[in-house]
Protein backbone atom coordinates (compact mmCIF):
# COMPACT_ATOMS: atom_id res chain seq x y z
CA UNK A 1 0.00 0.00 0.00
CA UNK A 2 1.31 3.57 -0.89
CA UNK A 3 1.88 5.44 2.08
CA UNK A 4 0.65 9.47 2.29
CA UNK A 5 3.56 10.93 1.57
CA UNK A 6 4.25 9.57 -1.78
CA UNK A 7 0.71 10.61 -3.29
CA UNK A 8 0.84 14.14 -4.95
CA UNK A 9 -0.55 17.16 -4.04
CA UNK A 10 -2.80 18.32 -6.52
CA UNK A 11 -3.90 21.55 -7.58
CA UNK A 12 -5.93 23.33 -10.09
CA UNK A 13 -6.90 26.64 -10.65
CA UNK A 14 -10.31 28.55 -12.89
CA UNK A 15 -11.47 31.36 -13.20
CA UNK A 16 -14.91 31.89 -11.28
CA UNK A 17 -17.04 34.48 -9.38
CA UNK A 18 -15.01 37.42 -10.88
CA UNK A 19 -11.60 36.10 -9.41
CA UNK A 20 -9.41 32.70 -9.42
CA UNK A 21 -10.70 30.16 -7.67
CA UNK A 22 -7.75 27.31 -6.54
CA UNK A 23 -8.43 24.10 -4.83
CA UNK A 24 -5.82 22.23 -3.41
CA UNK A 25 -6.39 18.21 -2.38
CA UNK A 26 -3.89 15.96 -1.05
CA UNK A 27 -3.41 12.22 0.57
CA UNK A 28 -5.24 10.71 -2.81
CA UNK A 29 -4.14 9.36 -5.84
CA UNK A 30 -4.40 11.80 -9.03
CA UNK A 31 -7.33 10.02 -10.54
CA UNK A 32 -9.35 10.49 -7.33
CA UNK A 33 -7.99 13.81 -6.69
CA UNK A 34 -8.87 15.03 -10.16
CA UNK A 35 -12.69 13.65 -10.23
CA UNK A 36 -13.59 15.15 -6.41
CA UNK A 37 -12.08 18.30 -7.66
CA UNK A 38 -14.08 18.41 -11.16
CA UNK A 39 -17.14 17.94 -8.74
CA UNK A 40 -15.97 20.49 -6.29
CA UNK A 41 -15.22 23.67 -9.23
CA UNK A 42 -19.19 22.14 -10.27
CA UNK A 43 -20.54 23.31 -7.20
CA UNK A 44 -18.37 27.02 -8.03
CA UNK A 45 -19.60 27.19 -10.98
CA UNK A 46 -23.49 26.35 -9.94
CA UNK A 47 -23.11 29.69 -7.45
CA UNK A 48 -21.48 31.33 -10.11
CA UNK A 49 -24.30 30.73 -11.90
CA UNK A 50 -27.41 31.51 -9.99
CA UNK A 51 -26.19 34.17 -7.78
CA UNK A 52 -23.70 36.74 -10.27
CA UNK A 53 -24.97 40.61 -10.14
CA UNK A 54 -24.01 40.87 -13.73
CA UNK A 55 -26.16 37.74 -15.31
CA UNK A 56 -29.12 38.58 -16.46
CA UNK A 57 -30.31 34.88 -16.17
CA UNK A 58 -28.98 34.39 -12.82
CA UNK A 59 -31.34 34.37 -9.23
CA UNK A 60 -30.00 37.62 -8.19
CA UNK A 61 -30.77 39.28 -11.27
CA UNK A 62 -34.69 37.66 -11.52
CA UNK A 63 -35.11 38.87 -8.26
CA UNK A 64 -33.82 42.49 -9.10
CA UNK A 65 -35.90 42.66 -11.51
CA UNK A 66 -39.42 40.85 -10.77
CA UNK A 67 -39.30 40.29 -6.71
CA UNK A 68 -41.17 43.81 -6.09
CA UNK A 69 -43.97 42.55 -8.71
CA UNK A 70 -44.53 39.06 -6.63
CA UNK A 71 -42.93 36.55 -4.75
CA UNK A 72 -40.15 34.68 -7.01
CA UNK A 73 -38.98 30.94 -6.75
CA UNK A 74 -35.04 30.88 -5.90
CA UNK A 75 -32.56 27.97 -5.87
CA UNK A 76 -32.52 26.43 -2.56
CA UNK A 77 -28.40 27.25 -2.12
CA UNK A 78 -29.53 31.37 -3.66
CA UNK A 79 -31.99 30.67 -0.34
CA UNK A 80 -29.85 29.56 2.08
CA UNK A 81 -27.43 32.51 1.32
CA UNK A 82 -29.99 35.34 1.65
CA UNK A 83 -31.20 33.85 4.72
CA UNK A 84 -27.43 33.84 6.20
CA UNK A 85 -27.70 37.60 4.64
CA UNK A 86 -30.62 38.52 6.31
CA UNK A 87 -29.60 36.91 9.65
CA UNK A 88 -26.12 39.06 9.61
CA UNK A 89 -28.07 41.95 8.60
CA UNK A 90 -30.27 41.60 11.77
CA UNK A 91 -27.45 40.76 13.96
CA UNK A 92 -25.71 43.72 12.86
CA UNK A 93 -28.21 45.96 12.88
CA UNK A 94 -28.64 46.73 8.80
CA UNK A 95 -24.47 47.48 9.07
CA UNK A 96 -24.14 43.58 6.66
CA UNK A 97 -26.65 44.98 3.93
CA UNK A 98 -27.13 43.07 0.41
CA UNK A 99 -29.66 45.73 -1.00
CA UNK A 100 -26.32 48.07 -0.92
CA UNK A 101 -26.27 47.55 -4.51
CA UNK A 102 -28.26 50.44 -5.22
CA UNK A 103 -25.20 52.55 -3.77
CA UNK A 104 -22.94 50.56 -5.49
CA UNK A 105 -24.42 51.01 -8.87
CA UNK A 106 -24.66 54.46 -8.27
CA UNK A 107 -20.85 54.76 -7.85
CA UNK A 108 -20.23 53.32 -10.75
CA UNK A 109 -18.79 50.19 -8.88
CA UNK A 110 -21.46 47.77 -10.14
CA UNK A 111 -22.88 48.18 -13.57
CA UNK A 112 -26.95 48.95 -13.25
CA UNK A 113 -29.17 45.81 -13.92
CA UNK A 114 -31.37 45.21 -16.85
CA UNK A 115 -34.87 46.07 -16.66
CA UNK A 116 -35.00 46.76 -13.51
CA UNK A 117 -37.09 49.30 -11.79
CA UNK A 118 -34.67 52.16 -9.70
CA UNK A 119 -34.81 51.72 -5.90
CA UNK A 120 -35.66 54.38 -3.69
CA UNK A 121 -34.12 54.03 -0.29
CA UNK A 122 -35.16 50.76 1.35
CA UNK A 123 -33.08 48.58 2.83
CA UNK A 124 -32.73 44.63 4.32
CA UNK A 125 -35.89 44.83 6.30
CA UNK A 126 -37.61 45.09 2.48
CA UNK A 127 -36.89 41.54 2.04
CA UNK A 128 -39.20 38.82 2.65
CA UNK A 129 -37.69 35.06 2.68
CA UNK A 130 -41.26 33.01 1.90
CA UNK A 131 -41.44 29.47 3.34
CA UNK A 132 -42.34 28.17 0.49
CA UNK A 133 -38.40 28.83 -0.57
CA UNK A 134 -39.56 31.84 -2.50
CA UNK A 135 -38.86 35.86 -2.39
CA UNK A 136 -40.72 38.40 -2.12
CA UNK A 137 -39.38 42.51 -2.03
CA UNK A 138 -42.07 44.87 -0.65
CA UNK A 139 -40.31 47.92 -2.93
CA UNK A 140 -37.84 48.05 -5.81
CA UNK A 141 -34.66 46.56 -4.26
CA UNK A 142 -31.46 46.27 -5.87
CA UNK A 143 -29.54 43.40 -4.13
CA UNK A 144 -26.19 41.70 -4.93
CA UNK A 145 -24.96 38.83 -2.52
CA UNK A 146 -21.03 39.73 -3.85
CA UNK A 147 -20.24 40.01 -0.03
CA UNK A 148 -21.12 36.43 0.76
CA UNK A 149 -21.42 34.04 -2.22
CA UNK A 150 -17.73 33.93 -2.94
CA UNK A 151 -17.43 32.37 1.36
CA UNK A 152 -20.67 30.38 0.38
CA UNK A 153 -18.94 28.86 -3.19
CA UNK A 154 -15.89 27.70 -1.23
CA UNK A 155 -17.78 26.06 1.97
CA UNK A 156 -20.15 24.11 -1.14
CA UNK A 157 -16.62 23.12 -2.69
CA UNK A 158 -15.12 21.88 0.60
CA UNK A 159 -18.06 20.27 1.85
CA UNK A 160 -18.24 18.36 -1.51
CA UNK A 161 -14.81 17.09 -1.60
CA UNK A 162 -15.73 16.21 2.55
CA UNK A 163 -18.18 14.06 1.45
CA UNK A 164 -16.24 12.41 -1.08
CA UNK A 165 -14.00 10.99 1.48
CA UNK A 166 -11.02 14.09 0.44
CA UNK A 167 -9.81 14.79 4.38
CA UNK A 168 -7.24 17.40 3.34
CA UNK A 169 -8.28 20.01 1.17
CA UNK A 170 -8.01 24.09 0.49
CA UNK A 171 -10.06 25.73 -1.60
CA UNK A 172 -9.47 29.25 -2.41
CA UNK A 173 -11.23 32.15 -3.67
CA UNK A 174 -9.68 34.96 -4.46
CA UNK A 175 -8.33 35.22 -0.62
CA UNK A 176 -11.85 33.85 0.56
CA UNK A 177 -10.31 30.23 1.87
CA UNK A 178 -11.14 27.26 3.85
CA UNK A 179 -8.99 25.01 5.24
CA UNK A 180 -9.18 20.86 5.84
CA UNK A 181 -7.11 18.84 7.21
CA UNK A 182 -4.83 18.33 10.60
CA UNK A 183 -1.82 20.03 8.65
CA UNK A 184 -1.87 24.06 9.27
CA UNK A 185 -1.98 26.48 6.02
CA UNK A 186 -0.13 29.41 6.01
CA UNK A 187 -1.73 32.57 4.51
CA UNK A 188 0.00 35.79 3.90
CA UNK A 189 -1.99 38.75 4.64
CA UNK A 190 -1.82 41.58 2.02
CA UNK A 191 -2.57 44.55 4.65
CA UNK A 192 -0.81 47.83 3.74
CA UNK A 193 2.74 47.47 5.27
CA UNK A 194 6.15 49.63 5.40
CA UNK A 195 8.44 47.97 2.76
CA UNK A 196 8.38 44.85 1.87
CA UNK A 197 6.91 43.18 5.20
CA UNK A 198 3.67 41.20 5.61
CA UNK A 199 1.92 39.03 7.83
CA UNK A 200 1.56 35.53 8.16
CA UNK A 201 -1.30 33.83 9.77
CA UNK A 202 -1.42 30.10 10.24
CA UNK A 203 -5.19 28.41 9.98
CA UNK A 204 -6.52 24.50 10.22
CA UNK A 205 -10.00 23.59 10.13
CA UNK A 206 -11.13 26.72 9.55
CA UNK A 207 -11.94 29.46 7.30
CA UNK A 208 -10.53 33.15 6.64
CA UNK A 209 -11.20 36.03 4.78
CA UNK A 210 -9.89 39.19 3.89
CA UNK A 211 -10.63 42.78 3.33
CA UNK A 212 -8.39 45.79 2.70
CA UNK A 213 -10.48 49.49 2.21
CA UNK A 214 -9.03 51.78 -0.67
CA UNK A 215 -5.90 53.83 1.39
CA UNK A 216 -6.35 57.25 1.52
CA UNK A 217 -2.86 57.75 -0.69
CA UNK A 218 -4.36 57.02 -3.96
CA UNK A 219 -6.97 59.86 -4.61
CA UNK A 220 -10.43 61.09 -3.64
CA UNK A 221 -12.17 59.20 -6.40
CA UNK A 222 -10.77 55.88 -4.99
CA UNK A 223 -12.91 56.40 -1.81
CA UNK A 224 -16.25 57.09 -3.51
CA UNK A 225 -15.82 54.27 -5.59
CA UNK A 226 -14.62 51.81 -2.87
CA UNK A 227 -16.47 48.52 -2.08
CA UNK A 228 -16.90 48.62 1.58
CA UNK A 229 -20.15 50.53 2.81
CA UNK A 230 -22.03 50.64 5.95
CA UNK A 231 -25.11 49.03 4.99
CA UNK A 232 -27.10 51.31 7.12
CA UNK A 233 -25.15 54.30 7.17
CA UNK A 234 -23.85 54.08 3.65
CA UNK A 235 -20.19 55.54 4.37
CA UNK A 236 -17.30 54.10 3.42
CA UNK A 237 -14.85 52.26 5.67
CA UNK A 238 -11.89 53.92 7.24
CA UNK A 239 -9.15 54.48 4.29
CA UNK A 240 -6.65 51.93 3.87
CA UNK A 241 -8.31 49.55 6.66
CA UNK A 242 -7.03 46.22 6.87
CA UNK A 243 -9.33 43.30 7.84
CA UNK A 244 -9.66 39.44 8.33
CA UNK A 245 -11.89 37.71 9.55
CA UNK A 246 -11.62 33.44 11.06
CA UNK A 247 -14.06 31.65 11.43
CA UNK A 248 -15.59 27.82 10.74
CA UNK A 249 -17.59 29.03 7.85
CA UNK A 250 -16.17 31.15 5.13
CA UNK A 251 -19.23 32.23 4.10
CA UNK A 252 -19.71 33.48 8.05
CA UNK A 253 -16.09 35.14 7.53
CA UNK A 254 -16.83 36.69 4.31
CA UNK A 255 -19.99 38.03 5.43
CA UNK A 256 -18.01 39.80 8.97
CA UNK A 257 -15.57 40.93 6.82
CA UNK A 258 -17.48 43.94 5.75
CA UNK A 259 -19.33 44.21 9.23
CA UNK A 260 -16.07 44.67 11.04
CA UNK A 261 -14.42 46.87 7.77
CA UNK A 262 -17.45 49.18 8.63
CA UNK A 263 -17.46 48.93 12.01
CA UNK A 264 -14.14 48.55 13.73
CA UNK A 265 -14.37 47.58 17.01
CA UNK A 266 -17.56 47.82 17.73
CA UNK A 267 -18.29 44.70 15.55
CA UNK A 268 -16.57 42.35 18.92
CA UNK A 269 -19.54 41.35 20.50
CA UNK A 270 -21.10 40.43 16.72
CA UNK A 271 -17.86 38.51 15.92
CA UNK A 272 -17.94 36.58 19.42
CA UNK A 273 -21.67 35.75 18.47
CA UNK A 274 -20.45 33.74 15.37
CA UNK A 275 -17.96 32.28 17.50
CA UNK A 276 -15.32 34.57 14.82
CA UNK A 277 -12.08 36.17 15.51
CA UNK A 278 -10.83 39.09 13.59
CA UNK A 279 -7.30 41.25 12.90
CA UNK A 280 -7.91 44.96 11.94
CA UNK A 281 -5.12 46.76 10.77
CA UNK A 282 -5.45 50.41 10.75
CA UNK A 283 -2.90 52.73 8.88
CA UNK A 284 -0.50 54.15 10.90
CA UNK A 285 -1.67 52.01 14.05
CA UNK A 286 -0.82 48.67 15.90
CA UNK A 287 -2.42 45.09 14.68
CA UNK A 288 -6.00 45.05 16.69
CA UNK A 289 -7.69 41.46 17.74
CA UNK A 290 -11.17 41.45 18.54
CA UNK A 291 -13.53 38.32 18.84
CA UNK A 292 -12.91 34.87 19.93
CA UNK A 293 -9.70 34.41 21.31
CA UNK A 294 -7.39 31.92 19.30
CA UNK A 295 -4.52 30.57 21.21
CA UNK B 1 -11.60 24.40 16.41
CA UNK B 2 -8.90 26.64 14.89
CA UNK B 3 -5.16 26.36 15.14
CA UNK B 4 -3.33 28.86 17.47
CA UNK B 5 -2.45 31.99 14.85
CA UNK B 6 0.66 33.93 15.04
CA UNK B 7 2.34 36.49 12.81
CA UNK B 8 5.90 36.91 11.12
CA UNK B 9 6.81 38.78 8.57
CA UNK B 10 8.67 38.32 5.17
CA UNK B 11 11.33 40.09 3.45
CA UNK B 12 11.29 40.59 -0.31
CA UNK B 13 12.63 37.19 -2.27
CA UNK B 14 12.41 34.75 -5.24
CA UNK B 15 8.76 35.02 -6.44
CA UNK B 16 6.75 32.33 -5.80
CA UNK B 17 5.28 29.95 -8.82
CA UNK B 18 2.43 27.33 -8.66
CA UNK B 19 2.06 25.08 -11.38
CA UNK B 20 -1.45 23.56 -11.92
CA UNK B 21 -1.07 21.72 -14.60
CA UNK B 22 1.43 20.75 -17.94
CA UNK B 23 -0.50 21.01 -21.09
CA UNK B 24 -0.04 17.21 -21.57
CA UNK B 25 -2.29 16.72 -18.25
CA UNK B 26 -4.60 20.00 -19.27
CA UNK B 27 -5.48 18.02 -22.62
CA UNK B 28 -6.46 14.75 -20.76
CA UNK B 29 -8.42 16.29 -18.45
CA UNK B 30 -10.39 18.56 -20.67
CA UNK B 31 -10.46 15.91 -23.08
CA UNK B 32 -10.51 12.82 -21.06
CA UNK B 33 -9.33 9.54 -23.80
CA UNK B 34 -8.62 11.77 -26.87
CA UNK B 35 -5.16 11.98 -28.80
CA UNK B 36 -4.50 15.38 -30.04
CA UNK B 37 -3.16 16.57 -33.40
CA UNK B 38 -1.01 20.01 -32.92
CA UNK B 39 -2.59 22.30 -35.34
CA UNK B 40 -0.44 25.93 -34.20
CA UNK B 41 -1.19 28.25 -36.50
CA UNK B 42 0.31 32.16 -36.93
CA UNK B 43 -2.11 34.68 -37.27
CA UNK B 44 -1.94 37.43 -40.12
CA UNK B 45 -2.10 40.59 -39.89
CA UNK B 46 -6.15 40.79 -41.19
CA UNK B 47 -6.85 38.28 -38.87
CA UNK B 48 -5.71 40.05 -35.70
CA UNK B 49 -7.42 43.15 -37.15
CA UNK B 50 -10.03 41.65 -37.15
CA UNK B 51 -10.00 39.38 -33.97
CA UNK B 52 -9.47 42.44 -32.26
CA UNK B 53 -12.34 44.39 -33.70
CA UNK B 54 -15.03 41.37 -33.57
CA UNK B 55 -13.70 41.08 -29.45
CA UNK B 56 -12.75 44.56 -28.15
CA UNK B 57 -9.41 42.85 -26.78
CA UNK B 58 -5.70 43.66 -27.91
CA UNK B 59 -3.96 40.27 -29.46
CA UNK B 60 -0.79 40.41 -27.90
CA UNK B 61 0.99 37.38 -30.27
CA UNK B 62 0.22 36.35 -33.54
CA UNK B 63 1.14 32.74 -32.49
CA UNK B 64 -2.17 30.50 -32.08
CA UNK B 65 -1.19 27.01 -30.16
CA UNK B 66 -4.09 25.09 -30.82
CA UNK B 67 -5.30 21.30 -30.84
CA UNK B 68 -7.62 19.23 -32.43
CA UNK B 69 -9.24 16.68 -30.03
CA UNK B 70 -9.96 13.02 -32.01
CA UNK B 71 -13.05 13.61 -29.89
CA UNK B 72 -14.40 16.81 -30.92
CA UNK B 73 -13.74 19.60 -30.06
CA UNK B 74 -10.47 22.22 -30.07
CA UNK B 75 -7.75 22.38 -26.65
CA UNK B 76 -5.97 26.24 -27.08
CA UNK B 77 -3.42 27.57 -25.08
CA UNK B 78 -2.59 31.07 -24.66
CA UNK B 79 -1.52 33.88 -21.82
CA UNK B 80 -2.89 37.08 -19.97
CA UNK B 81 -1.17 39.79 -18.20
CA UNK B 82 -1.40 38.94 -14.42
CA UNK B 83 -0.80 41.17 -11.92
CA UNK B 84 3.24 40.02 -11.50
CA UNK B 85 3.19 38.17 -14.54
CA UNK B 86 1.97 36.35 -17.14
CA UNK B 87 -0.99 33.88 -16.48
CA UNK B 88 -0.85 30.91 -19.21
CA UNK B 89 -4.43 29.11 -19.17
CA UNK B 90 -6.04 26.51 -21.52
CA UNK B 91 -8.80 26.42 -23.05
CA UNK B 92 -11.37 23.62 -24.22
CA UNK B 93 -14.15 24.31 -26.80
CA UNK B 94 -15.98 21.84 -27.86
CA UNK B 95 -17.00 21.11 -31.77
CA UNK B 96 -19.38 23.80 -31.51
CA UNK B 97 -16.70 26.19 -30.59
CA UNK B 98 -18.38 26.86 -27.15
CA UNK B 99 -16.24 26.86 -23.78
CA UNK B 100 -16.14 23.34 -22.37
CA UNK B 101 -13.54 24.58 -19.30
CA UNK B 102 -10.78 26.69 -18.59
CA UNK B 103 -7.76 25.38 -16.54
CA UNK B 104 -5.53 28.08 -15.26
CA UNK B 105 -1.65 25.93 -15.97
CA UNK B 106 0.35 28.43 -13.86
CA UNK B 107 0.29 30.92 -11.38
CA UNK B 108 3.29 33.41 -10.46
CA UNK B 109 3.46 35.01 -7.95
CA UNK B 110 6.23 37.72 -5.41
CA UNK B 111 5.27 35.86 -1.93
CA UNK B 112 9.16 36.30 -0.44
CA UNK B 113 10.87 34.26 1.64
CA UNK B 114 10.27 34.38 5.44
CA UNK B 115 11.92 36.21 8.07
CA UNK B 116 10.77 35.83 11.65
CA UNK B 117 9.94 38.96 13.60
CA UNK B 118 9.56 38.72 17.52
CA UNK B 119 8.66 42.17 18.15
CA UNK B 120 6.13 42.29 14.64
CA UNK B 121 4.83 39.27 16.67
CA UNK B 122 3.81 40.34 19.85
CA UNK B 123 1.05 42.70 18.25
CA UNK B 124 -0.98 39.78 18.16
CA UNK B 125 -3.06 39.29 21.11
CA UNK B 126 -3.95 35.62 21.69
CA UNK B 127 -0.73 34.52 20.58
CA UNK B 128 0.64 32.23 23.15
CA UNK B 129 4.40 30.52 23.44
CA UNK B 130 3.17 27.56 21.54
CA UNK B 131 1.69 29.52 18.58
CA UNK B 132 4.99 29.04 16.53
CA UNK B 133 4.80 29.41 12.56
CA UNK B 134 6.58 26.17 10.72
CA UNK B 135 9.11 27.96 8.76
CA UNK B 136 10.52 26.84 5.46
CA UNK B 137 7.35 25.73 3.95
CA UNK B 138 5.77 27.87 0.97
CA UNK B 139 3.03 30.30 1.53
CA UNK B 140 0.58 29.29 -1.14
CA UNK B 141 -2.52 31.52 -0.07
CA UNK B 142 -2.84 35.37 0.15
CA UNK B 143 -5.99 36.86 2.17
CA UNK B 144 -6.98 40.44 1.46
CA UNK B 145 -5.76 41.50 -1.97
CA UNK B 146 -8.64 39.72 -4.85
CA UNK B 147 -7.32 39.18 -7.86
CA UNK B 148 -9.73 39.89 -10.28
CA UNK B 149 -9.89 37.40 -13.42
CA UNK B 150 -10.96 40.19 -15.85
CA UNK B 151 -7.76 39.36 -18.01
CA UNK B 152 -8.64 35.94 -17.99
CA UNK B 153 -12.18 36.47 -19.07
CA UNK B 154 -10.97 38.66 -21.98
CA UNK B 155 -8.85 36.47 -22.87
CA UNK B 156 -11.21 33.84 -23.53
CA UNK B 157 -13.65 36.32 -24.98
CA UNK B 158 -10.65 37.26 -27.96
CA UNK B 159 -10.24 33.38 -28.02
CA UNK B 160 -13.68 32.55 -28.78
CA UNK B 161 -14.13 35.20 -31.52
CA UNK B 162 -10.04 33.55 -32.80
CA UNK B 163 -11.67 30.43 -32.82
CA UNK B 164 -14.50 32.10 -35.19
CA UNK B 165 -12.02 33.52 -37.60
CA UNK B 166 -9.36 31.15 -37.95
CA UNK B 167 -10.56 27.69 -36.97
CA UNK B 168 -14.19 27.21 -37.41
CA UNK B 169 -15.11 25.08 -40.61
CA UNK B 170 -16.28 26.94 -43.52
CA UNK B 171 -19.95 26.49 -43.97
CA UNK B 172 -20.65 25.82 -39.73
Amino acid sequence: MKSCSSLPVIERAQPWLGTLVSIRVEGVPAEEAHRAMDAAFAEIAAVHRRMSFHSPKSDVSRLNREAMRGPVAVHSSTYSVLQCAQECARRSQGCFDISVAAELVRRGVLPPPQQAAHPGGGSWRDIELLPDGSVFFHRPLWIDVGGIAKGFAVDCASERLAALGIARSVVNAGGDIRVRGTDAELVRLSAPSSGQMAPVLELSEGSIAGSCAAPRSEAREELAHSVHLHGARRQTASAGRFVCVIAERCMTADALTKVVMAQGADSAALLLEYEASAWIKDSGCHWQHLGMEIA
Amino acid sequence: MFLPLAGLVLAGGPAYATVYLTVAQAQQLMFPGATFQQEFKTLDHNQIKEIEHLSGVHVLSNQLRAWRASTGGWFLVDEVVGKHDFIPFALALDNKGKVKGIEILEYREAYGSQIRDPLWQRQFAGNGPDAKLRLGRNIRNISGATLSCKHITDGVERLLVTYEVVLKPAGD
